[in-house]
């Protein structure tokens, strides 16, 4: 959620105001250094790339969204300095593009041949109003559990599409039937694909929504 | 552990609990068919591609507000909530808001720290020169 007043310092440092940047980078840099260090042990380097990612922030304040979290926005970028500086160690978590003697890059063996130019085309123009309207649908019916103190059905769908665990291991972490998630899962669906439609967008834009609904 | 599509995207945003990370990684490092899998939603996703809880986990969507945690490690929400947020930072695993919490609770001594007091200070210094002209 975006307050006003964040709004408003971001504002403040559009235009240039040096209070108003020390407010920011006051404000976050605590909670960026301690999310720094649930990964990497060096104190200085963590606070190297908190403010870097200060300052890539300011690269962009130009651009920033005022619809999205600032807070969000850091933790972002911090994430990605992060998986930079590990994949820099060799602990990278994800397969590399593999190389050839001469070290240059190969094609991934791994990429899926079915992946055409629709893909691409789909991502390029449509991705942020896409994004927007997830954005707002999940937004309304995480708030509407929340209003309706309806936690059991938030603690099923954030299980589910948060951590991506299936109906059973959710069920068996909160101690209730598979039925059940199910039920939970398929009215977040169904919440989704209808306010979707409001927004007049075709719910066909994430198919993953009837897939996740199968299983 | 049942790694889906969904479970791989958790692990590339790094939103799985410790546990399900350690699964995850052994799983990968065996397994050709779930590298591949990796690997094609990394692609897919360099495409402009994105999921439901990719957005999710970078939004921070069900996060409680800063206000919220600060209530919360002070014991002053009603139960129910209390046991959401238990379960948002331990079952969910949500770093960001672990990190939060763990500012929440040490803010007094970061803020008095010298050595990060001097940082923060050339920092402020040495980037004010980035910030957008005063009209």
């Amino acid at each position: 959620m975006v307050s006003l007043d964040e709004n408003m310092l971001v504002k403040k440092i559009q235009e240039g105001d040096q209070l108003a940047w020390r407010d920011l980078v006051l404000r976050y840099e605590g909670r960026l250094t301690n999310y720094a260090q649930g990964k990497i042990k060096d104190h200085a380097s963590c606070q190297d790339l908190v403010q870097e990612s200060f300052l890539g922030f300011l690269a962009k304040i130009n651009n920033f969204d005022a619809s999205r979290s600032v807070q969000s926005y850091l933790f972002g970028i911090l994430s990605n300095k992060i998986t930079d500086l590990l994949r820099s160690y060799g602990r990278l978590r994800t397969v590399e593009t593999p190389v050839d003697s001469s070290g240059n890059q190969k094609s991934s063996p791994f990429i899926d041949p079915a992946m055409g130019a629709s893909t691409w085309y789909r991502g390029d123009e449509k991705k942020k109003l896409e994004n927007d309207a997830l954005i707002k649908c999940l937004g309304l019916l995480i708030n509407q559990f929340v209003q309706r103190k309806d936690y059991l059905k938030l603690k099923s769908i954030e299980l589910i599409f948060v951590n991506g665990l299936s109906n059973l291991e959710a069920a068996n972490i909160l101690g209730i039937d598979n039925k059940t998630v199910a039920s939970h899962r398929h009215y977040a669906n169904n919440f989704i694909i209808d306010n979707l439609k409001r927004m007049n967008l075709s719910p066909d834009i994430f198919p993953h929504l009837s897939e996740q609904d199968q299983d | 552990m049942n790694i889906t599509k969904a479970t791989l995207d958790a692990f590339i945003d790094d939103h799985l609990n410790e546990q399900e990370t350690i699964k995850v990684e052994k799983a990968v490092r065996e397994s050709p068919e779930l590298q591949a899998q990796l690997s094609n939603i990394i692609v897919s996703r360099d495409m402009g591609d994105h999921s439901i809880g990719a957005i999710w986990r970078r939004e921070h969507l069900s996060c409680p507000s800063r206000e919220e945690l600060s209530s919360f490690k002070d014991d002053a929400l009603e139960s129910q909530r209390i046991d959401y947020i238990k379960f948002h930072l331990e079952t969910v695993g949500c770093k960001a808001c672990k990190a939060n919490l763990s500012d929440l609770n040490s803010s007094k001594d970061s803020l008095t720290n010298p050595d990060t007091r001097e940082k923060r200070r050339q920092f402020l210094e040495n980037s004010k020169i980035l910030l957008p002209k005063k009209q």
